[in-house]
């Protein structure tokens, strides 16, 4: 028994000792990083060289690619049209990506924390964050459907823009340009939302979820849907029993004209009230989550969009 | 598609990003601990308590997140204390599976309850379901490291008794040893590796460490020295090929780490036959 022991205490030990060495060779080799890997984000852009932006949304990264052109090189990480992007989980391919970025531009507010977990992984010298939660000081637990919002977008899109000159302040004149362009046609998106607004201001709509808080407000709509139900949806959460109550109230007592549900996010709860519309003549419009088809712009999709909204308004007031 | 690639050089490549290096520090520590305990996780035939600590770390887990703490504390706290209500309350091991029901399904419960209390988006919970080893943060290796750490001096302090009471409970009580007391420190153990594991391979997939390696071992050996040795072996390759191979291909790491750990465990069922 006694040389068992022996070699059991040995066996653990030299265990423990690998251990230690293991660990103490990739501490070393962790601090500092090695010089010029690319890991490194390049501080000091040189002419003709892209700078590479990481975008977590492909609606941030469409604005970002605007304003930079034929200057940067941006990949966005969630563009799937067809899978809900809070159910993400992040690939060795997208770490890598966000490794290798001078500029990551997150939305934040809890939307897209494995971004964040991503970029303090990669601890990357010189990277530029833009959390456009943290930018616009939206408190936690808000509403995170950000770039719905006109004033947070053209704020986002001026930072966008000024980070992009700090890191390569030769091509200004180029950025400037871009921005007024983007700038312009971010502005005819507002005058859709004017339009909406001047025709039916204080109609009472319905959303199945939070996504649809911010343009109901830009474009004058009186959404009526209770808070906790679309906030329950939008988290992936289960909405209170009394919030499905007074939902579907609403819904069966025809209190509203139109119905915006989020087609990436159908759950049976939202379907049962789409249902439930449909059997009581409610028109509906669906809207997404990020940028769809993934190859549009973001203006082109959001005016798509408000056209389909303000379509849908129309015939509900014809149906009346 | 890595033949024609020289090794060295593309393992140098993947350890030039910082969170490869995090990724494989933490999964070398973890893979090593998870060795270790598992194997005694399958002489004791504790598997259900090691998949139940660990959804009752997601509750932990969901609760920290919602105090807005490092998820680890949270794991810890409370896989440490089912771990030590279910060694009290179950006195044997044949008897212990009702217990630990009934403690998991209070716990999932309240992590339900602390989702929905949650203001951001359920991306929390569906991290520490499937693991986010591409994610941890340097403070978060250190906190493992030393974790680990004192699992295997605890370990290596009670290892002969643990394991003649996993082996025979009754006649190591006839001899005198204290087995409720080793069962508590056994749960207390395997709490705390389960905490640092569900960063590496989520709470789902936490057999893929704890018990494949080790049942795969113990097929190979009946030694304990020998099987432990074993199972740390194959946990590590797992671990390092899983994270090697995630480089090269678009999908994620915790499918090929339970990919390989089950594939070695098949190999040795069918193909190596004593």
């Amino acid at each position: 028994m006694t040389w068992q022991n022996k070699y059991r205490t040995i066996g653990l030990s030299a265990l423990i000792i690998i251990m230690a060495a293991v660990i103490g060779l990739f501490l070393i080799s962790s601090n500092p990083p090695p010089p010029n890997s690319p890991a490194t984000a390049p501080s000091n852009h040189s002419p003709g060289r892209v700078i590479r932006i990481v975008a977590a949304e492909n609606f941030w990264g469409s604005l970002a690619q605007q304003l930079g052109g034929a200057h940067v090189n941006v990949t966005s990480i969630v563009t799937d049209p067809n899978a809900d992007p809070h159910e993400y989980e992040s690939s060795t391919a997208n770490a890598r990506a966000i490794a290798n970025a001078s500029i990551v531009i997150v939305n934040g507010v809890g939307y897209d924390d494995w971004a964040l977990r991503l970029i303090s992984a990669g601890s990357v010298p010189n990277q530029t964050v833009l959390n456009v939660a943290d930018l616009l000081a939206v408190p936690n637990g808000s509403n995170p459907h950000l770039w719905y919002d006109p004033t947070d977008v053209n704020k986002t899109v001026k930072q966008m823009y000024l980070d992009l000159v700090k890191i390569d302040p030769s091509d200004a004149g180029y950025y400037a340009q871009r921005y007024s362009s983007v700038t312009a046609s971010l502005a005819q998106l507002d005058g859709q939302m004017a339009m909406i607004k001047q025709h039916f201001w204080g109609t009472k709509v319905a959303s199945t979820e939070s996504i649809f808080v911010y343009l109901a407000n830009a474009t004058g709509l009186d959404l009526i849907s209770p808070p906790s139900f679309m906030d329950s949806v939008a988290e992936g959460g289960d909405p209170p029993t009394q919030s499905i109550i007074a939902f579907e109230n609403q819904l069966e007592g025809k209190n509203v004209s139109v119905l915006v549900y989020n087609e990436q996010t159908l759950t049976p709860l939202t379907q049962q009230m789409k249902q439930i519309a449909a059997q009581h003549n409610i028109t509906m419009v669906g809207v997404t989550e990020t940028i769809q088809p993934s190859g549009m712009t973001f203006q082109a999709w959001m005016s798509a969009q408000l056209l389909q909204l303000q379509s849908a308004l129309n015939t509900s007031t014809l149906v009346r | 598609m890595l033949l024609g690639i020289d090794p060295f050089s593309a393992i140098l490549a993947v350890l030039r990003y910082q969170f490869m290096q995090h990724a494989f520090e933490a999964g070398t520590v973890v893979a090593i601990v998870a060795g270790i305990i598992g194997y005694l996780v399958v002489l004791r035939k504790s598997s259900f308590a090691a998949h139940a600590l660990s959804e009752i770390g997601f509750a932990g887990a969901a609760g920290t997140v919602l105090l807005g703490i490092n998820p680890v504390f949270g794991l810890l706290l409370f896989t440490t204390a089912a771990g030590t209500g279910i060694a009290v309350l179950g006195k044997s091991a044949s008897h212990r599976d009702v217990e630990i029901g009934s403690v998991l399904a209070f716990a999932l419960g309240l992590g339900v309850l602390f989702i929905s209390l949650y203001t951001g988006y359920a991306t929390e919970a569906y991290s520490i379901l499937f693991g986010e080893i591409l994610g941890i943060s340097g403070t978060s290796v250190l906190i493992t490291v030393a974790v680990s750490f004192a699992i295997l001096v605890l370990t290596a302090l009670v290892y002969r008794p643990l394991l003649f009471a996993s082996l025979d409970e009754e006649v190591a009580e006839a001899k005198g040893l204290r087995v409720t007391l080793l069962g508590v420190i056994f749960m207390v153990l395997l709490a705390a590796a389960v905490s640092i594991a569900i960063q590496v391979v989520g709470v789902l997939l936490i057999f893929a460490l704890m018990v494949t390696p080790a049942a795969t071992a113990i097929r190979l050996s009946r030694k304990p020295i020998y099987a432990i040795a074993i199972s740390v072996i194959i946990a590590l390759l797992a671990t390092w090929a899983g994270l090697f191979i995630s480089f090269y291909e678009p999908y994620p790491v915790s499918f090929f780490v339970t990919a390989i750990a089950f594939a070695a465990y098949l190999l040795v069922r069918f193909v190596y036959r004593r």
